[in-house]
């Protein structure tokens, strides 16, 4: 296992080394420049220079890699050219805001879709499945924005239950922050129940209709044990790796949700940034998402081998 | 009332030319009052002044006040929300030139002297009274006694001067150069002694007084020796708040400045928060997050525009779209087709469409409706397809022509783009349309393009656009028009001290411009945002910006 990790964490490394590369060059490619977004279309070009020259934009992209690079292997992320202040901030801020509106997202959205997924494949069939599953695949085809603004409409301002916008006044204990959060996690929620529902449904029906559940019904246990002790078990096995690969949406692919509800998570921070042309905060803001989504499959991976002891890598058999 | 002859000649003495010429417009009944006091208050008579020689003339001795939103009188104590847009970067007084970042700077910032809003008069602010000599070509500034910046320290011509030499720097850009260009240079500010300062301008320059107001949004006065860098740190200035803590991209909080020479101030917190886009913020105005949305545009806002909930703040503005055709280059090198182009375009059904009616009409010129010195009487331009194919004829284009038209992607402007594209159409004029994102079209179509459409923000005056956009070798002259009476006649409105002889020369000027039409302007939009009925004593400018001092929870 420790070997496995260790692969993992090398392969991962140099997955965000390559992802970096990839931010760098594409950021050069986007419209405008540094300077122009900080002093404005009106600025003569010569100001305009000037201030490239200051902020360092016009040495060749290699050397900018490269002094990046270095400064992040002594823990430096630099300093933003539009915001002139060290990144680190933003970023912390930023990263911790979305990590507490995936979780909300997570804790309404994944036990109630495996429940619902699981109910629905213990009663195939029946009207219960059917209407589980429609309900699941329309939210499926209903977009955020679109969930929502009709939550905003209907729970913040007509019926006034709720707050509209997510960030919490300063100095908000920690259920004050979660009620804000309530209705952007619902609007998330929305967009990942269906796919996640019809995980563990299929996987469900799968693991009920093998020979392993057959010879546990046979052998007289109760529905309850049989479902919790060995359907489960292995029904779940693919939904956690769903949940997983949702991790990286759930924490860097919210732009449209911070936006609708104004709240500054990493996803707004990186748009910011490529509006900004602000290469230094791009890179930093890319690369934490892809160091959460990293970690986030890891240790999906890693629970996986654990749930499942039929996968032994490295070890006996 | 009657006229008091006595009185009268005990306020004129001591008046310089100017002044008493000024005084005799108004007993002469050439001036009305408004203008009087507008044009006393530009050569910087104080408005007690004014206000006794219009009493002394017969005249009611009232003042007017800039103030807006719900009637009854504000209370003190509330902790006001404002939803405002995040400024684009790190808030440096002499460097920002977004809308965040300009209301940013004037909550703790003040100027020398404030463009009252819904009067366009000068209204004292760190300046008590400022006087130009006889030909405008240097304007001397008393300083308000008493004033200190936020840490304590006392404001005196030290300030001044310094803060108007960091924005006249040549040696590094600065966002109100735009304005100073060819009015004021580095040296040109001097300090008399430690309550008086000097400008000695370039060439004689009757709005100078506007263009280091409130208008020029960068010219807050700031301690002498600050790093304008680091301002963003303290806020530090000279008004009614100071901060108390600023969070790029997220928001920032002022409490009351209590040694504000201005009195008492009414709030007990201002709390600023930045919002990327529109919708969020009104959404938050109608779920009770925010108090006061700052500048809104009518397009997303149907909720609260018409709603008797909320107070819309409406403020004339000079902010505008330049459609410019590229007079150096056919077809647009025949003013007959530039004609043409001007009057396909129905101008009210473009402000009722882009703008639902809260705009005021354009017509070809810089010269906003709401400026005192814009000649009405010359004729609005109006729609007339048959006059327009027939000078397209005329030009030799009877059947038409293709052309391109560049612009960026940015509030409404596609739209309009739109409509001028199907408006030619109707007279045979084919157009290709562009639309790119700001960075692109700013440098590679802005000044380049056949045709180019552009985004303008509001000024008190219209010197920077008379002279920047239209005048031979502006820095902003996006239709390459080169004519040397239009020329001239700009540089004698910008000399011109006195309201008739500007409005004069601005009738010559409307006139020539709507013959030679090198750029089309439809509307003036005006400046928009939005309260809770339940607040009161709001403050806009059609700069953007808000004044907060006095406002607070009215009872109905």
């Amino acid at each position: 296992m420790a070997v496995y990790i260790l692969k993992r964490v090398g392969l991962a490394l140099i997955t965000l080394w390559i992802l970096s590369m990839i931010i760098f060059w594409v950021g050069q490619q986007l419209p405008g420049d540094p300077g122009r977004t900080i002093l404005g279309n009106l600025a003569t070009p010569a100001g305009v220079a000037a201030l490239d020259h200051k902020l360092g934009v016009d040495r060749s992209i290699v050397t900018q890699y490269r002094d990046w690079v270095t400064n992040l292997a002594h823990g430096d992320m630099g300093t933003s050219y539009s915001y002139q202040a060290p990144i680190r901030p933003f970023i912390t801020t930023a990263l911790v805001n979305s990590l507490k509106l995936a979780l909300v997202a997570f804790l309404i959205c994944v036990p109630l879709a495996i429940a619902s997924g699981v109910i629905a494949a213990l009663k195939s069939g029946q009207w219960i499945d059917r209407s589980i599953s429609v309900f699941g695949l329309s939210l499926l085809g209903l977009p955020e924005f679109v969930s929502g603004v009709f939550l905003i409409m209907i729970f913040g301002i007509w019926l006034n239950v709720l707050p509209v916008g997510a960030t919490p006044p300063a100095g908000a204990g920690p259920l004050t922050q979660v009620y804000h959060l309530i209705l952007p996690a619902i609007a998330i929620a929305c967009v990942l129940f269906g796919y996640i529902m019809r995980m563990a449904r299929a996987g469900t029906i799968e693991a009920l209709n093998s020979d392993y559940t057959r010879t546990a019904v046979l052998k007289g246990l109760p529905t309850r044990t049989v479902v919790w002790r060995h359907v489960l078990r292995n029904a779940l096995l693919p939904t956690i790796t769903v949940v997983a690969t949702q991790i990286g949406y759930l924490i860097g692919g919210l732009l449209v949700v911070e936006y609708l509800f104004h709240y500054n998570g990493i996803g707004s921070l990186t748009f910011k940034a490529a509006q900004a042309k602000d290469f230094p905060l791009l890179e930093a803001t890319v690369l934490t998402i892809g160091v959460v989504y990293l970690v986030a499959t890891l240790i999906a991976d890693i629970t996986y081998t654990l749930l499942n002891p039929r996968l032994r890598i490295g070890g006996d058999r | 009332m009657h006229r008091d002859p006595q009185k009268l000649d005990q306020l004129r003495n001591g008046r310089s030319e100017i002044e008493n010429h000024i005084i005799d417009e108004y007993v002469l009944g050439r001036i009305s009052r408004r203008e009087f006091l507008r044009r006393g208050s530009i050569i910087g008579l104080s408005i007690p002044l004014l206000g006794a020689i219009a009493t002394a003339c017969g005249g009611a001795n009232s003042s007017s006040t800039a103030s807006s939103g719900s009637t009854g009188t504000p209370k003190a104590g509330a902790k006001l929300r404002i939803a405002g847009v995040v400024p684009t970067s790190a808030i440096n007084p002499a460097q920002i030139y977004d809308e965040g970042g300009l209301t940013m700077i004037q909550q703790t910032g003040e100027y020398l002297s404030f463009n009252d809003p819904k009067t366009n008069i000068l209204q004292p602010m760190l300046a008590t009274s400022f006087k130009p000599n006889a030909d405008a070509s240097v304007w001397t500034y008393t300083l308000r006694p008493g004033v200190t910046f936020s840490d304590g320290t006392p404001m005196t011509a030290n300030d001044v001067v310094y803060s108007f030499q960091q924005n006249t720097n040549p040696k590094v850009y600065v966002n109100a150069a735009s304005v100073f260009n060819g009015v004021l240079t580095n040296d040109g500010v001097k300090k008399v002694d430690d309550q008086t300062v000097e400008f000695h301008l370039e060439a004689p320059n009757g709005n100078f007084s506007y263009l280091i107001s409130s208008d020029n949004y960068n010219m807050i006065i700031v301690p002498n020796g600050t790093d304008y860098s680091k301002w963003q740190k303290t806020f530090i200035g000279t008004g009614p708040f100071k901060l108390t803590s600023y969070q790029a991209n997220t928001g920032a909080t002022f409490a009351p400045n209590h040694s504000w020479w201005g009195g008492k101030v009414l709030p007990a917190e201002l709390q600023h928060i930045f919002y990327q886009t529109q919708q969020p913020q009104i959404t938050a105005l109608q779920g009770g997050d925010v108090d006061i949305v700052n500048l809104i545009v009518p397009a997303g806002a149907e909720g609260v525009l018409n709603n008797p909930d909320y107070t819309l703040l409406d403020t004339k503005s000079s902010q505008h779209r330049e459609l410019s055709m590229r007079c150096d280059k056919a077809p647009w090198d025949n003013k007959l087709v530039r004609q043409a182009m001007a009057l396909s375009l129905n101008r009210p059904e473009i402000a009722q469409a882009l703008f639902k009616g809260y705009a005021q009409l354009g017509n070809d010129n810089p010269f906003a409706p709401f400026f005192r010195s814009t000649d009405t009487s010359v004729p609005q331009r109006a729609q007339d397809l048959t006059k327009a194919k027939q000078l397209l004829s005329q030009a030799g284009h009877p059947s038409g022509f293709t052309t391109d038209l560049y612009t960026e992607d940015y509030q409404e402007m596609k739209n309009y783009a739109q409509i001028i594209k199907q408006a030619a159409q109707a007279i045979g004029i084919n157009i290709n349309l562009h639309i790119d994102n700001q960075a692109t079209y700013y440098k590679d179509h802005w000044l380049s393009g056949i045709m180019s459409l552009v985004d303008y923000g509001h000024r008190g005056v219209p010197n920077v656009v008379l002279t920047a956009t239209l005048t031979k070798g502006g820095a902003w002259n996006a239709a390459h028009f080169d004519n040397p009476q239009y020329d001239g006649l700009v540089k004698q409105y910008v000399a011109a001290l006195d309201l008739p002889t500007q409005k004069q020369i601005a009738g010559q000027i409307e006139t020539l411009l709507l013959d030679e039409t090198p750029w089309i302007c439809a509307y003036y939009f005006d400046s928009l945002s939005v309260s809770k009925k339940a607040i009161g004593g709001v403050v806009t400018t059609g700069m953007g910006q808000i004044y907060l001092s006095g406002a607070g929870p009215v009872t109905a």
